[in-house]
């Protein structure tokens, strides 16, 4: 970690309770912090000069039975990278908005929930659909779903009533 | 007079094949595509299309709208949501169409067999007139496809426009069995 992540992580730490540091790359840490302090810690980082809100994204643990999202901030001035990831239950997954404090977030809290099913209290557009339409099933991302099952549920296969594979030089 | 009656009708039919025979001669000389590109198939038409495989010398060009295009290039895999617009632009344009289906997706879903958004088989939605085979097909293979649809028109069995008007019970059926409903609603259509 270079001097800009050390300084930043060390004041997100006095000020926080953080639960862990992971340096990612040399311009890059991983902070994990608790649901409830995750947007006082962003609207301090984004103070110190992380303005930008690069991604938000989400990753199924589904033996924890958690989700953790991730905030990935990016600041211009340093050239420094932060990751902000929290865990929230998989049973019942809501969260509060960020939008207020970053508004690009917007379209990657409609994504996480369409791909993932978390529901972001305070965001009524993250509620409509986005890349999939008409879905009628749990949400695609999660570990628990089938992607062939549906597939072949849902869209006819072409039957072979011979199989090439034997032929040709894959014998 | 009766005989005179199927001397007419008679005439009239050689009048009408001879006439059907001369556009399909135009027809397969004057080629105009709509490119939708779909999938990663579609770069290997500009090679195809500029000077070093020059697909004019096909008669073959683009076109910019589905209404005036005659032939629909679906070059590459059709997720759900993308086989909802071809629907929409392939019944947009004006008979006779033919559609070109490029790549291993279109035919069986190629690597997205298993995706939970990408189709199978094209030809239960619309009828394919010319599969083109590879991953990606080179733009020999492209060009081949190209010739062999322009055969295909001149000796009538491109037509999967006809197919698609007398099977259109059976199209509309797997359509929405697959995609649910057709109609598009997103953010541009409310």
């Amino acid at each position: 970690m270079n001097k800009h992540i050390e300084s930043i992580t060390q004041a997100v730490q006095a000020k926080f309770s953080v639960v862990a540091v992971t340096p990612v790359r040399d311009d890059q840490a991983a902070l994990d912090v608790k649901p409830g302090e995750l947007h006082a810690v962003l609207s301090f980082v984004k103070a110190q000069g992380f303005r930008q809100l690069s991604m938000l994204t989400c990753v199924d643990w589904i033996q924890d039975g958690e989700f953790q999202l991730v905030y990935l901030l990016f600041d211009w001035d340093k050239g420094v990278r932060l990751q902000v990831r929290t865990r929230i239950d998989r049973k019942h997954p809501t969260f509060t908005t960020v939008t207020n404090i970053y508004p690009g977030v917007q379209y990657y809290e409609r994504d996480v929930h369409e791909f993932f099913g978390v529901e972001f209290e305070g965001n009524e557009m993250s509620f409509k659909q986005l890349f999939l339409e008409n879905w009628d099933d749990i949400p695609p991302m999660r570990k628990d779903f089938n992607s062939k099952a549906y597939s072949d549920k849902k869209f006819p296969v072409r039957e072979y009533h011979k199989d090439f594979s034997k032929e040709g030089d894959g014998k | 007079m009766s005989e005179t009656m199927d001397m007419i009708v008679e005439k009239d039919k050689k009048l009408k094949e001879g006439w059907e025979g001369i556009s399909r001669f135009f027809r397969a000389n004057s080629l105009w595509m709509l490119m939708y590109c779909t999938g990663c198939c579609a770069i290997e038409l500009p090679q195809a299309m500029t000077s070093r495989y020059d697909m004019e010398r096909l008669g073959m060009g683009p076109m910019a709208t589905p209404r005036q295009a005659d032939v629909l290039l679906v070059t590459g895999y059709l997720s759900v949501k993308t086989l909802r617009r071809v629907i929409y632009a392939y019944e947009q344009m004006s008979t006779p169409k033919y559609l070109v289906a490029f790549g291993p997706c279109p035919i069986n879903g190629g690597i997205y067999y298993d995706a939970y958004a990408v189709i199978n088989r094209l030809d239960q939605y619309l009828p394919v007139d010319v599969y083109i085979a590879g991953c990606m097909p080179k733009p020999e293979a492209v060009m081949n496809g190209f010739q062999d649809l322009i055969d295909g028109i001149k000796n009538k069995t491109a037509d999967g426009w006809k197919r698609y008007r007398d099977n259109y019970e059976w199209y509309k059926k797997n359509q929405v069995e697959s995609l649910g409903e057709l109609r598009i609603k997103d953010e541009f259509h409310e």
